[in-house]
């Protein structure tokens, strides 16, 4: 086999080796290995080290109160959301029912017509008034490059025609 | 159509894992579930926890934080994902988020005093002698010591993968990142760990 160590990406192997082991095929091939690589054994020692030495950390006792605390703020939790539910329904559902929503109704009735209402009538266009308009809101320049445009394009037409009587000859 | 969707997802949550089918029963109200839930991954959240931060009370503030955050997305809750692996991104997150608000610097500060956050280490006759104690605490220090120094992220990859005997691929979920980022991760941390600790063989 290749030189875990040696090989890019290959050490993961040696880690695994060292901490949890390999299937019987590749622990066997890398065993083989280990005998021959010093520098493998020597990576293998080392991590098998520092494995042993994060055991030694044992995590300390939990509180014997840490359930009763969750509890409590799981039901603390609970009893506030149905306590909110509860007031705003209490508070505004009776009124919501008989009084809000004809109360509200009338008002989006009442505004939706003033805005109808308030709106001034547009005089009628004619032809002419709208022609009249365009040539107002035209500026002398924008006529000079839009007739430089249509003399660019006149001659870009008369060259393609050109090209496509030349071709067909 | 919704009983069918539910369906659906029940099987879903089966293949997946019992706790998602837990968590799943937990949505539609059954409060018995999160108990079971709570009970079976109470000790691995702390643990983990404690060790993310170094500080039991604030480890244990946080797993409180982690199931009451598990309960209150109860009603929002799709099995797409292994239930361990949501459980512990959340813990993941609010460990960093602790460690960042510098919540644990006093504790971590004083990491050679805080004895009483370790268990004591017992003889074969059940006490220790006064310097097999003492050389323990000295040596647990020592892997604090050297656990803590380690980045954040490399941290927590090699906590999940040494104590809670996860997969590169489970990890890389917990951490939103690439199977290889893993691997690097835990690579350069155990290159760091092995620099401190070989010595403790």
């Amino acid at each position: 086999m290749n030189c875990p160590c040696e090989t890019r990406g290959s050490p993961e192997l040696l880690i695994a080796y060292a901490s949890r082991g390999l299937d019987s095929i590749q622990n066997a091939s890398l065993e083989e290995h280990l005998t021959a690589c010093a520098a493998c054994r020597e990576f293998v020692q080392n991590q098998r080290a520092a494995w042993q030495a994060l055991d030694l950390w044992e995590p300390a006792p939990i509180s014997a109160d840490f359930d009763r605390r969750l509890e409590q703020r799981v039901a603390q939790e609970v009893s506030w959301g149905q306590r909110i539910w509860g007031d705003l329904a209490r508070a505004f559902g009776p009124v919501l029912v008989h009084r809000a929503v004809p109360i509200a109704a009338t008002a989006v009735l009442l505004v939706a017509a003033g805005v109808l209402l308030d709106r001034p009538a547009a005089p009628p266009l004619t032809p002419e008034h709208t022609a009249a308009a365009q040539m107002d809101a035209l500026r002398p320049d924008q006529v000079v490059q839009a007739l430089d445009e249509m003399d660019a394009l006149n001659q870009f037409n008369h060259s393609l025609k050109a090209d496509g009587a030349e071709s067909r000859m | 159509m919704p009983e069918r969707v539910n369906r659906d997802m029940g099987a879903l949550a089966a293949t997946l894992d019992y706790d998602a089918e837990l968590m799943l029963r937990v949505k539609d109200g059954d409060g018995a579930s999160f108990g079971v839930l709570l009970e079976k991954h109470r000790s691995s959240v702390i643990h983990f926890l404690f060790r993310m931060v170094q500080n039991q009370a604030v480890a244990e503030e946080l797993a409180q934080e982690v199931f009451l955050r598990v309960y209150r997305s109860r009603a929002t809750y799709e099995p797409t994902a292994k239930f361990t692996t949501w459980l512990f991104r959340i813990a993941t997150h609010l460990a960093l988020n602790a460690l960042r608000d510098g919540k644990n610097q006093r504790c971590e500060e004083r990491l050679d005093e805080r004895a009483d956050d370790m268990p004591a280490r017992q003889l074969q006759d059940g006490r220790p002698t006064a310097e097999q104690a003492m050389v323990y605490q000295a040596r647990l220090a020592e892997v604090r010591r050297a656990v803590a120094a380690l980045p954040e992220k490399q941290r927590a990859a090699v906590l999940m993968h040494k104590y809670e005997e996860m997969e590169y691929t489970q990890i890389a979920k917990v951490l939103s990142c690439s199977e290889s980022a893993v691997k690097s991760l835990l690579f350069r941390a155990y290159e760091t760990l092995r620099a401190r600790l070989a010595h403790m063989a």
